[in-house]
Formats: structure tokens, sequence, C-alpha cells
């Protein structure tokens, strides 16, 4: 019993990193109706970035808080660049961002090398554990990832829901022609949002960063995890993005200790047992 | 869009298409000859670039014709690839036996990936196949018993018939470029069969098409099968020509490899795609002599051919005519001429999405 708990705990914890980097996604795909595939590039890069910060600074939040601006300044001249002309082209965008994504890997395994590396936390953080019930002493890290994903997670929801910029959004997500027809410059909103799920992946990279090694090859694994958990929530909905990667944390950490070999296979038959039940998602709405 | 309402070709457009691939058969065949050094140029370049095309090919069949852009043709071809490493390693089988289940494993595979992706469309097939590929990617990288993780399975010894020794180089080669042509000749029949006329009207109009009495869901599984079954063929060759097969086969770079391929020779273009291979493998030969960023120069590459050409090279030709043909017209009476040009050029990716 106390097992199980402590691999949910795990889980949810794991859930946390993956909500962050599927957040930007679907928040992007739920306006845009484009995917980037750059996205694990985010990720990783955010990581690198917010590792050289919080080194040189020996602060960690500067770090997360640099990682995410320049993140999204770099999602900023993406966008601009390559995206906002083939914005009708869903399938052009996600080739174009591909290709980014290949000189992204490319690049960063030139300037950070092949090595691991984390984000370093003060060292009383990093080996602090807090009494829970049933489980015993728990990393006190793992618990503030989850914390900082759940308050992300009802930031974005309360600004999606509750703000007058979050009310244009939800309006373009339904018809971003009508909306630009009531006077909304559109393309400033794609613009911002686009920017805010870059920053999303780059914040996440560092807070990933935090408690996982950072290396080349993760940008495809956490782009893999993102597709996963935006198609089993449904794509473009917050909601959804989060019971999505509590399902996706979940099955991969107990595969992970029940069937080892098998902890990607099961969660991507996670993906398809919601696909033949709901192909457009858990939270999706039918396109 | 299709070939069916395509004008009737005349003078020029007529005979340049047989002209060039008579003269791109002739080049291929004088190969050999025509390189300094064939034992460099023939593996690296030659079969490399006809087995890279082969699995292109598959991609672009099925964006061209279904409208489905798969990542998971390098995953069939990986499948089969291991089919044959399997049985030749693991069991020590005949070549011949080992590359029948080969090609079985591929095509299954590609059934079962249809199966599961085939209820979704356009961008959410893309991502689908996208993740069955990388998952595959990690339990072959795992799964020792069967696959012998990491290292991989080694050495697959090249058959000799007798009558025809592979381990020649040479022999080799044109045994590899006689596969490729087949292919090609049964991409093309496919495509103008009753079967390719159906998948073109599935992917045109599925709602009328349903409502005529086809199952739509079942041509486009066919379709993805047929695809599987060419990407498979392509998995045999890959696995004769690297002598061996591991992870790297199915990872994220090598999709990638293919869909650069596909996109630089055009994803409307059938034998575009060699013409993509050829340039893949000679940046990825000589471009190390030049620097050391060779997958920042091939991505590059990949993103300036999407901006500026998204017909690829297959497609260079039409929009070069189409922007003389601009040039040459007045303003006024410009969209009587030929709009589909660069409009094609334009569209030629998503050309094929499903409505």
């Amino acid at each position: 019993m106390d097992q199980f708990l402590l691999i949910a705990l795990n889980g949810l914890t794991l859930a946390g990193v993956y909500f962050l980097v599927a957040s930007g996604l679907t928040l992007i795909f739920g306006l845009m109706r484009v995917i980037t595939m750059a996205h694990g590039t985010s990720y990783l890069l955010g990581g690198y970035l917010g590792y050289v910060i919080a080194r040189e600074t020996g602060n960690w939040f500067l770090g997360a808080i640099g990682g995410a601006i320049l993140v999204g300044l770099l999602g900023l001249l993406i966008h601009q660049v390559l995206i906002r002309r083939f914005q009708d082209d869903d399938m052009r965008v996600a080739l174009i961002t591909l290709g980014v994504s290949l000189i992204g890997t490319d690049l960063m395994l030139a300037v950070f090398g092949g090595t691991a590396t984390q984000v370093p936390v003060p060292g009383d953080v990093q080996v602090a554990s807090v009494s829970i019930p049933f489980i015993g002493p728990y990393p006190l890290l793992r618990l503030l990832v989850l914390l900082i994903a759940v308050v992300v997670g009802v930031a974005l929801t309360l600004f999606i829901t509750r703000t007058r910029f979050g009310s244009v959004v939800r309006a373009g997500v339904d018809d971003s022609q009508m909306t630009a027809a009531t006077g909304v410059n559109v393309r400033v909103v794609f613009a911002i949002i686009f920017v805010l799920g870059s920053a999303l992946a780059g914040l996440a990279g560092v807070v990933g960063g935090t408690l996982f090694p950072l290396l080349p090859g993760q940008d495809g694994v956490y782009l893999l995890y993102s597709l996963v958990v935006v198609i089993v929530g449904g794509m473009g909905s917050i909601t959804g993005a989060a019971i999505g990667a509590v399902l996706v944390g979940l099955v991969s950490q107990f595969s992970l200790v029940y069937a080892p070999t098998y902890s990607l296979v099961l969660t991507f038959a996670l993906m398809v047992v919601v696909l033949a039940v709901r192909p457009q998602g858990i939270m999706g709405r039918a396109v | 869009m299709s070939e069916l309402f395509a004008p009737k070709r005349t003078g020029v457009a007529r005979w340049l298409p047989w002209a060039l691939g008579g003269a791109v058969i002739l080049v291929a065949v004088l190969f050999p000859f025509l390189v300094d050094r064939p034992r460099f140029w023939l593996p690296n370049i030659g079969v490399r670039t006809i087995w890279l095309g082969i699995i292109a090919m598959s991609l672009v069949f099925l964006n061209r014709y279904v409208g489905l852009l798969s990542l998971a043709q390098v995953t069939v071809a990986g499948v089969s690839a291991y089919g044959v490493g399997v049985m030749m390693v693991t069991f020590e089988q005949p070549f011949v036996l080992a590359a029948l289940v080969g090609l079985v494993a591929g095509t299954l595979a590609g059934f079962l990936i249809a199966l599961i992706a085939a209820r979704t469309k356009a961008i959410y097939f893309l991502m689908i196949t996208l993740a069955i590929g990388q998952v595959f990617y990690s339990w072959a990288s795992q799964a020792i018993e069967v696959t012998n993780a990491r290292r991989g399975l080694a050495p697959v010894l090249k058959p000799d018939f007798g009558f025809l020794n592979l381990n020649d180089i040479t022999s080799f080669y044109y045994f590899v470029l006689v596969i490729g042509i087949l292919c090609y000749v049964l991409c093309r029949y496919a495509a103008s069969s009753t079967f390719g006329l159906t998948l073109q009207g599935v992917r045109d109009s599925p709602d009328r098409m349903r409502a005529l009495g086809y199952n739509v869901n079942a041509y486009r599984i066919a379709a993805t099968t047929f695809a599987a079954f060419i990407a498979s063929v392509g998995g045999i060759v890959l696995v004769l020509d690297r002598a061996q097969v591991d992870p790297d086969v199915v990872s994220l770079g090598s999709t990638l490899d293919v869909l650069v391929v596909a996109v630089i020779g055009g994803v409307g273009s059938l034998g575009g795609v060699f013409a993509g291979a050829l340039v893949l493998t000679l940046l990825s030969n000589f471009a190390q002599n030049l620097t050391d960023r060779y997958m920042t120069l091939t991505g590059l590459v990949f993103i300036i051919v999407l901006l500026f050409a998204p017909a690829g090279l297959a497609g260079i030709g039409k929009q070069v005519k189409g922007l003389i043909a601009r040039r040459r017209t007045p303003r006024h009476d410009a969209p009587q001429q030929d709009p589909s040009a660069d409009q094609s050029a334009e569209h030629a990716i998503t050309e094929g999405k499903q409505q």
C-alpha cells in the first residue's frame, strides 16, 4: 500500500512536468490550429538556459524566469519569420517546425555538449524531505514541482476564463474570423499566445531539468510525451492537458515499476484506448 | 488537381517526363562507370539513395493519393529490417525466407498502424504516426531478448544466389536499382488502377464516396497497407546495405531523414524522391568536409525548400514556368494564364488534405 501511494505520488509529480510542457502545446493548438513540433526543443533549450542562468547567478527563480522569457522571445521570432505566413496551412507549419527542431537539436548538442546536466537548486532544498502520512519522507523538490504545475494550471485557467484578454482568446478559438471582424487584432493575439506557449515550454524545461537530467534526445522525448498528453486529453483544452498529464504520468510510473521494458508501450496503449473510444481526446471537441 | 482532370499534355510537356525518366535511368545504369571511386560511390551514394527513395516514395504515395502524411514509414521499414535481422541472426535462416518474413512483418505493422491511425485525419495522423514511431524506437532499444537492444542484430550477410552474388558491390547496386524501379512502377500502376482512382476520390471528397457506397475507411487502411509494403521493401534493402539492424534505423533522426528526402524531392511526386534522396546522401557525405553541423545544414535546406519551393525539386520546373508566364503576360489577363502552375506548388503539401 505504501509503495502504491509512493508510485502514485511520483506519477503525479511527473505529471506536473508533463502538464507544464503540454499546456503550452495545447494552448497554441487551441487558438491557432497549428502544431509546433519544435516544442520539445523549446523544453530542452529552456532547461539549458535555466541551468546556465541559475549556475551563474546562484538563483533558481532567476533561471526559471530567464529560461521562460528567452524561449518565449525565440518563439516570437519563429512565429513571425516562419509560421505567420502559413497560418492556414497546418501541415506546412508542422513540417517547418520539425525542421526547426532538427536544427535546434544539432546546435544544442554543439553548444551544451552530450553530457547530462541538471539545473542547480540550493543544497538544503535539494535534500530536504517532508513527511507524508502512509508514505514517509518524500523529497520536497518533487512536491514543489507539483505545486508549480498546479499554480500555473490554475493561473492559466483563470487567465483564459476570467480576463478580458482570455475572453478574446476564447472567441478566437471559436471563430477567429468573426473575432477579427469585431475589431480584435487576431494576429497580435496569435503572436502573444505563441510566445506564451513557448515560454511555458521553456519554464517546463527549467522545472523538469531540476528533477531530471538534461541531455540530447530529451527534446524528442518531451515532444513525444506532450503529443501523447494532448492527444489523450483533447487538443486545445487546458483541463484536458491536466487530465492527460495525470493519466500519462501515472501509467508511466506504475508500468516502470511493474513492467519496466514496456513502460512506453503501455503509455502508448493508453493513447490507443482513448483514440478508440474518443478520437478527439477526453476533453476535446469533435472536429 | 488529380490527373483525371488534367488537360491533355501537348508538345514538350508530353515527352519531357519520358525523356527525363529515360535519362535518369540511363545515368543510374551507367553510374558505376561514371564515378571515379565505385567502392565509395556505389554503397554510400547509389544504394543509400535508392533505399531512402523507396521509403520516401511510400510516404509520398500516401500523401499524394490518400492525403495522409505518415511519419511511421521509417518504422515500418524498421520492422521489416528487424524481421530480416531476427530470422537471419537469431534463427540463422536463409535470406529469401528472412526477406519474406520481413515483408510480411512490415506490411502487417503498417496494417496495424492504419487500424489505429486511420480514424484520424491530417495533423492528428501526423502526430499519431510520429508517436507510434517513437514508441517502437523506445521498445527496440530496450527489448534485449528480441532486438538485442542498442547493440542491434548483426551480421546480416548479403546472400550469394549463385548466378548473382550480392557481395559484389556492382551486382548489389544493380540488384537494388532493379528493386527501386520495380517499386516505382508498382506505385505508378497502383495509382492509375481503379484502386488508385478510388483513393483519389476518397481523398478529395470522402463524404461523396461514402454516399456512393464506398467503404472510405477500408480504402484508407488498404492504401496505408500498400504503402507499408513498399516501405518494407525499402527496409530489406536497408538491412542488406547496413549489414545490421539497430535502433538507429527507427530513430527520430531517420524519420526526419526520410521526411527531408520526401520534401526536398517533392511530396507530390513519386519520382522526385530519388532526387531528394540524392541531395541528402550527397549532403551527408560531403557536408562533413565543410562543417561539423551537417544536421543544421540539412534542417536549413529543409526549411528553405518548405518556404520557397513547397512542391520540392519536382515542382521547380512548374514554378519557374509559372513565374515566366506571369512576367510575359500583361496583368489583365494574368488569371487566365494557367493559374494552377504556382498554385499547385503552393498547395503541394496540403493538396491532398482531407476535407
